[in-house]
């Protein structure tokens, strides 16, 4: 029985569940990824969630609810309560034990409920896509959470019909998803700059390798609980308003359509942004006036965006400061860094948070979904799913071996899980050769003298053939352990040689970063002196195809033929020893020009025959 | 018969442990074939759910493409509306409009029919504002934006002003 992994949070929720050893996102009936967690009676009196409670929200404020997580577990009297209850648009009081009620439809709700609405249709929208019933879950919470709230969080998933395996922190699931849960000893700090939410937390995470128990401490929390991306759009959407005014003469907000069409525009270049320097925003007949129809078309540049934004990110990296130093902890402390939330997306954001760490964050999987993966690892924990047993590596960094002009040819690829094996036949670079060097290399540039040797080994006693003939199987394979065999078999007399290499992924992280950066570094570099390596095998190539034609067919051609082309031959291997990959093309070209002159001659007819009717 | 009896006896406290190095192994061994079988069908699965999953992809590949072609299909909703009586211009504008909206109906893009009067489905329609009018509360004043389907998919809904 699967168990469901879910990330409940305060605007949007998702969920993800463990298929096939890895955690994947499940979209919700409406093929959507994420899940606003917006609840509703409709004028109708019908229920609704999710996106369809979103989409009526303007026309029903008063019986749409929404941000109800802000509420759950808490007491009317709170503060935070009290700060919202002056903007949220439906009606809120106080219960007969103190806490929260809210009204939707006529009827006073518990926060609880609300949320056991979300989550009972993500349950359905999950056994649909299933095809299987779900009966258990993990659910996340901020680590901020006290007791009441956790307590009521779990409440709501009973309410939903589901078992709550465990409440996890959400920083502590962004940790699993980046695979801390196997670490052990780790200071781990999450920087989560969600929506509508900020939160900073540091956590410590240890590894009993005694019980194999996972201890995951939190050392501090902080943030601002209304702080988030939405106030990001806002900032960019006053502006783009008062330009418009400033130009136009008119306001832009009072015109719902041009508003929403407004926000839309915004929140696409905002995206843009973080991947181009420019956006343009156009958006046309945006307005009209006595003069006719007015359009809105305007370039807004990164720089500016992170001028509308940056007392937002400033402010975040002082509340990083201020959490920090209330552990106790130094930032060097920090092991590691991770970023959730779609909003890190933004470059001057990791710039910010880079310079602040002095390290560079972990964020390979999507920021929005980062949450709800990591609930689901927990979720396959308890499922079985992730046996310590079955734990598998990656090796680090390529492996492969040095083939003809010094080039490193990879058989396989970095990242891949182990164990592994693979496979693939080559050849002898010239005639007669009757053994073949095995040169086991390991790293990511694309000359083999550039790479780390790991081992060689020389097969010999190969059948004197002409070049390209024998077939020389070599087989790579991995263990468990990491620890790599190489073989090379002649598949003529099957005969065997190999070395066993135990160091294979024994480098340190940092050593294979480093690597990683100097292959990135040099890889225009790299790329033309493979190039020039082609080049020169093929012209060898070619040079040899062309002197066996020669000849074989020595006695049927003219002596100008033949003398031409050994001319070219010369010319081509004079070219080669340049190392100029145009002049070799070049000369490359203009013997395979030459060679065509064999064929001709040989099928002219002689003084005395006649030729054949053209056809 | 001396040697039957030690082995009697050696059997009898084999069996009186809870469970022997043998039993042990054995267990483990099945446990291991068990789940080398199971990680073999899990992968048999996976790829028959790669051909499915290769198909929708294929259905829906378009998608992005389609969602943002559909903003140009409105800003020419909006020039025609505009134009209003300029027969001449508005005749080319049309057509270049009807052009782009045949060929991504090609790819599986379909109108959400909206007529006023229609009663507000937040499963196809978005409401963006609420307004003062006779007609009956709920109801479907005004279509501001149109709404579409892809093969099916709802990928927008309709942007209409509902009456209070």
């Amino acid at each position: 029985m699967k168990i469901l992994g879910i990330d409940l949070g305060t605007t949007n929720s998702a969920m993800a569940i463990v298929e096939g050893g890895e955690p994947k996102v499940l979209e919700n009936a409406e093929g959507a990824r994420t899940t606003p967690s917006v609840a509703a009676i409709s004028k109708s009196n019908e229920r609704l969630v999710g996106m369809l409670a979103k989409r009526q929200a303007v026309v029903n404020p008063k019986n749409t609810v929404f941000s109800v997580k802000r509420l759950i577990g808490r007491k009317f009297s709170d503060s935070e309560v009290q700060r919202d209850v002056k903007w949220l648009p439906y009606e809120l009081k106080q219960s007969s034990s103190g806490g929260v009620e809210v009204n939707m439809g006529d009827k006073w709700y518990k926060p609880e409920e609300i949320s056991a609405m979300i989550l009972a249709k993500l349950k359905a929208d999950a056994e649909a896509k299933l095809g299987e019933k779900i009966e258990e879950a993990v659910i996340t919470v901020p680590a901020y959470f006290d007791d009441s709230q956790r307590q009521a969080t779990k409440n709501a998933g009973e309410i939903a019909g589901l078992k709550v395996r465990r409440i996890i922190n959400e920083p502590t699931a962004a940790a699993f998803a980046y695979g801390f849960n196997r670490e052990k000893n780790q200071k781990i700090a999450v920087y989560d700059f969600g929506g509508g939410t900020f939160d900073i937390s540091v956590l410590e995470i240890g590894f009993d390798t005694e019980t194999k128990e996972q201890t995951v401490e939190v050392k501090g929390t902080g943030g601002d609980t209304h702080l988030g991306g939405d106030d990001f759009d806002k900032r960019m959407i006053d502006f783009l308003v008062d330009e418009y005014k400033k130009s136009q003469g008119t306001d832009l907000s009072k015109d719902p359509l041009a508003l929403q069409r407004l926000r839309e525009a915004v929140e696409k270049a905002k995206h843009e942004l973080s991947t181009v320097t420019e956006a343009e925003i156009n958006l046309p007949y945006i307005s009209s006036d006595a003069s006719g129809p007015k359009h809105f078309l305007m370039k807004l540049s990164r720089a500016k965006l992170e001028d509308l934004v940056g007392d937002m990110i400033s402010k975040s990296i002082e509340l990083v400061k201020k959490t920090i130093s209330e552990t106790g902890l130094k930032v060097s402390d920090i092991n590691e860094l991770i970023l959730v939330g779609g909003q890190t997306r933004m470059p001057a954001m990791q710039e910010a948070v880079k310079k602040f760490f002095g390290k560079e964050p972990h964020r390979g999987i999507n920021p929005d979904e980062v949450v709800a993966i990591g609930a689901a690892v927990q979720a396959g924990i308890f499922q079985g799913d992730v046996k310590d047993v079955l734990l598998l590596d990656v090796t680090p960094l390529s492996l492969g071996i040095e083939t003809y002009g010094s080039v490193f040819t990879p058989m396989i690829e970095k990242n891949t899980t182990i164990p592994t094996s693979k496979s693939q036949i080559f050849s002898t670079a010239s005639d007669n050769q009757t053994s073949v060097e095995i040169h086991v290399l390991q790293g990511e540039r694309t000359m083999a003298a550039d790479n780390k040797t790991l081992g060689r080994f020389i097969l010999d006693g190969i059948p004197p053939a002409p070049r390209g003939i024998p077939q020389i199987e070599v087989a790579f394979d991995i263990d468990a352990n990491g620890i790599l065999s190489v073989s090379a078999k002649d598949k003529a007399t099957n005969k065997v040689q190999s070395v066993r290499i135990e160091a294979s992924t024994q480098l340190s992280k940092d050593e294979i970063e480093r690597l990683k950066k100097e292959a990135a570094m040099h890889a225009e570099e790299d790329r033309q002196k493979k190039e020039v390596a082609e080049v020169k095998n093929q012209a060898e190539q070619l040079v040899y195809v062309s002197e066996k034609n020669v000849n074989e067919w020595k006695d049927k051609i003219s002596a100008e033929v033949k003398a031409s082309i050994e001319k070219k031959i010369a010319d081509l291997k004079d070219a080669i020893a340049k190392n100029d990959p145009e002049i070799i093309k070049s000369a490359s070209a203009e013997l395979s020009q030459e060679l065509q002159k064999i064929g001709q001659s040989m099928y002219t007819p002689k003084d005395n025959e006649q030729a054949p009717p053209e056809q | 018969m001396e040697e039957n009896t030690n082995n009697q006896q050696k059997n009898d406290s084999a069996e009186s442990q809870p469970l022997s190095e043998i039993d042990k192994l054995k267990k483990q061994c099945d446990e291991y074939l068990d789940g080398w079988k199971r990680s073999k069908a899990d992968f048999i699965n996976y790829r028959k759910d790669e051909v499915k999953r290769l198909d929708l992809i294929l259905k829906f590949a378009n998608e992005t493409i389609i969602k943002d072609l559909i903003n140009v299909l409105d800003s020419f909703d909006l020039a025609i509306q505009s134009l209003g009586g300029d027969s001449k211009v508005e005749k080319g504008v049309y057509l270049i409009r009807a052009q782009l909206e045949d060929i991504l109906k090609k790819y599986g893009l379909e109108r959400i029919i909206v007529s006023v009067g229609q009663k507000f489905d937040p499963a196809l329609h978005e409401a963006i504002a609420s307004v003062e009018s006779d007609k009956p509360s709920g109801t479907i004043i005004d279509e501001v934006e149109r709404g579409y389907t892809l093969s099916g998919k709802l990928i927008r809904a309709a942007r209409v002003k509902v009456s209070k």
